[in-house]
């Protein structure tokens, strides 16, 4: 433990510099936030265009209409968080069979019915007031940790591939009725007027699914124990 | 093949739009999203393209040369498992960003960027690396937090976030600091010295493909928001004590890039930190450029891209030399070009790009922007630019020097059977950096195309 003895040190060395710089930031920041003159947004223009859009909700139709391109990255922002975790490490589950009080057992059996079923019902009203594929997937998720904490045997049996097509079929689903616009309207993403708002809820759905599913499996830790390498399988084939 | 037809197939529908170039209505606009091309955008584009393909060939031939002597069963199927997806992903990002024309819309590929060039880089599985990896990204999403901030601050401000309509708007008191911030946001993920200390252990300890990924494009995407921030869209909000202060990080990233190169003992930590290096010439042109010129753009472009293929180049060449001597320790390097002819021939000509030696693209960016410097009265600048290639040579040379020389006792390794993809696409990657001056008359001419616009969602 030789570094004992310079770590006190550095600290000192450092922190004087930090609040200085800390400091000024938030001079300059609460100065700005002082002397700026708002604009607005774009409230107005986003209200006269709502009734093109397939949403009543305001947010859903920005979110997965005018800036449906963004919200497409962002799903691809929350895959590549699953792809990076996955290749990193191995989840920590544990391979016996713990067992788990009754109690804890009958309550997950009675919540997570309940849970997926408001989950959707939150995609479903997201065209009209608050919610949609982010809200509803998160209660997905919530789901998915409250399984993964009781410790449900079948949950390790689940194969990889399964969990794959899970984490794609959001973004997929986006990325292919995106094109379908182009067949359609000629440009990526301008839905057609007629079933503008199926289509919406088509995404949302299907993101809704993969955003659960994602943060559930985030909150595993890695990819599967039997995600093991093709090495190993050809390993134990030969 | 599946991964490699994608981002092609992508490749070509972008370049179906980009000849069809949509007209969308003003609505659109303001609440939509739209893409635009225009000539450094393509070029950014084309060197992107050009440098994808070769590193996805030579990552075709490294994975396969690794899975056939493996140095722990099952490690490098693993990784060639998450190669491909992450790999792709960031491709598809960085086309994203080059043709991005909305503020908002860059933040997002800027972070499918980062995330994707971190988990990349602690694919090796090493400590040091997985180390590398968590403070690049803890870095990245600093400059991510601070750019997103600045788009907040604007966006408070003019009520816009597309480029061309906030290119029109007048400066107000809220876009100052919300230029500072998305400048230092930016600077953070280009690493300009002093902000570099995450770059060079990042790089130095990935594995090869990623370490040339990371060096010739990664960094080059957010340097290319950067010049078009200051002389294209906020030119307004720019003042000359800023561009001096940004020419003198510049400075001493070529200096003390240069300085910790010639000091290292790894190959790979000498061509991370003349990565350092090559970047501050970019930051030294900021106080060179004349926007009154149309041609402002050729230095940097030049710069960077002769210093993406370069680099490349430079860091494949040291995968290959890496995978048959099992180090890379300089000292020891000597007589490696009996077994490996050709990689020690595309790293000597990667070389040649970085000291600026003529016809490569390092030659006439620096010639062009010593040229303004003693135009502008700035004859200091060109001084910088000068000591700054003497330099790279030295640290150029103190590696090639011990690849060339055969000492009488030499042992010499007996050459692998190895794809003849580890060590060509170096080759042809240091050949075009190295021409890249004579093929500047075209770069001029798509420079000088007109703009497009796609426009995606929106109500047309």
């Amino acid at each position: 433990m030789s570094s004992h003895n310079t770590y006190p040190e550095r600290k000192n060395s450092l922190a004087l510099p930090v609040i200085l710089l800390t400091s000024g930031l938030f001079l300059l920041l609460s100065y700005t936030l002082l002397s700026i003159e708002q604009a607005g947004g774009l409230a107005a223009q986003v209200q006269s265009a709502l009734p093109k859009s397939g949403a009543e909700s305001p947010v859903t139709a920005v979110l997965l209409n005018f800036r449906g391109y963004d919200t497409l990255l962002e799903v691809m922002v929350l895959f590549l968080s699953i792809l990076g975790a996955w290749s990193i490490g191995r989840a920590s589950l544990p391979q016996a069979l713990i067992k788990t009080s009754t109690i804890q057992i009958s309550c997950v059996r009675l919540l997570i019915p309940l849970m997926i079923l408001i989950a959707f019902y939150l995609v479903w009203q997201g065209t009209r007031f608050a919610g949609g594929a982010f809200q509803g997937g998160s209660i997905l998720a919530a789901a998915g940790v409250l399984l993964l904490v009781s410790d449900f045997p079948k949950l390790i049996q689940i194969h990889s591939i399964h969990l794959r097509l899970g984490f794609i079929l959001g973004p997929v689903t986006f990325i292919l009725i995106a094109f379908y616009c182009i067949f359609t309207n000629k440009t990526f993403m301008a839905y057609p007027a007629a079933i503008v708002s199926q289509l919406l809820l088509f995404i949302e759905i299907a993101c809704a699914i993969s955003i659960g599913l994602t943060l559930a499996a985030l909150f595993a830790g890695g990819r599967p124990a039997q995600e093991s390498s093709i090495a190993q399988r050809k390993g134990s084939t030969l | 093949m599946a991964p490699i037809l994608i981002p092609l197939g992508g490749g070509l529908l972008s370049f179906i739009f980009y000849r069809k170039g949509f007209s969308i209505s003003l609505l659109a606009s303001i609440v939509g999203i739209s893409l635009r091309t225009d000539g450094p955008s393509l070029l950014m584009l084309l060197m992107t393209g050009v440098t994808s393909i070769t590193i996805t060939l030579y990552a075709a031939g490294y994975f396969s040369f690794r899975i056939a002597s493996p140095s722990k069963p099952g490690r490098h199927e693993r990784q060639l498992q998450f190669f491909w997806p992450l790999w792709m992903i960031l491709l598809g990002s960085l086309n994203g960003l080059f043709l991005a024309g909305d503020i908002f819309n860059i933040y997002v590929t800027l972070e499918l960027i980062g995330l994707s060039a971190v988990a990349l880089s602690a694919l090796s599985a090493k400590p040091s690396s997985q180390i590398a990896a968590f403070r690049y990204l803890l870095v990245s999403l600093l400059g991510s937090l601070s750019y997103l901030l600045g788009i907040a601050f604007l966006y408070k401000t003019y009520a816009l976030l597309d480029l061309d309509m906030l290119r029109l708007v007048p400066p107000m008191k809220g876009a100052h600091t919300a230029f500072a911030l998305m400048s230092v946001g930016l600077m953070l993920k280009t690493a300009l010295f002093p902000m570099h200390f995450w770059l060079p252990p990042a790089h130095a300890n990935a594995l090869a493909p990623v370490s040339a990924i990371l060096s010739a494009l990664v960094v080059k995407a957010s340097f290319y928001l950067l010049f078009r921030f200051w002389f294209d869209i906020f030119n307004d909000l720019v003042t000359p004590g800023a561009l001096f202060v940004i020419g003198l990080l510049g400075t001493g990233a070529v200096f003390w890039g240069s300085i910790q190169a010639l000091r290292q003992h790894r190959m790979k930590l000498l061509i991370a930190y003349s990565t350092v290096a090559q970047l501050g010439y970019l930051f030294i042109a900021f106080p060179l450029t004349q926007i009154q010129e149309k041609l402002y753009w050729l230095p940097v472009i030049c710069m960077a891209m002769g210093h993406g293929f370069a680099k490349t180049a430079m860091f494949m060449a040291s995968g290959a030399i890496f995978l048959h001597v099992k180090h890379d320790r300089i000292n020891e390097l000597t007589g490696v070009r009996a077994y490996l002819p050709v990689t020690v021939f595309a790293y000597t000509i990667a070389g040649v790009n970085l000291m600026g030696l003529p016809p490569s693209g390092g030659f006439i960016a620096k010639w062009m922007l010593i040229y303004a410097a003693f135009e502008m009265h700035k004859w200091w600048w060109g001084i910088v630019i000068m000591l700054g290639s003497l330099l790279a040579a030295a640290y150029v040379y103190r590696v090639v020097s011990k690849l060339y020389v055969m000492p009488p006792d030499t042992i010499i390794i007996e050459k692998k059977a190895h794809s003849m993809l580890l060590e060509w696409p170096p080759l042809f990657l240091a050949i075009l950096s190295l021409i890249l001056g004579i093929l500047a008359p075209y770069m001029v001419s798509i420079l000088l195309l007109s703009k497009k616009l796609v426009s995606i969602g929106g109500i047309m």
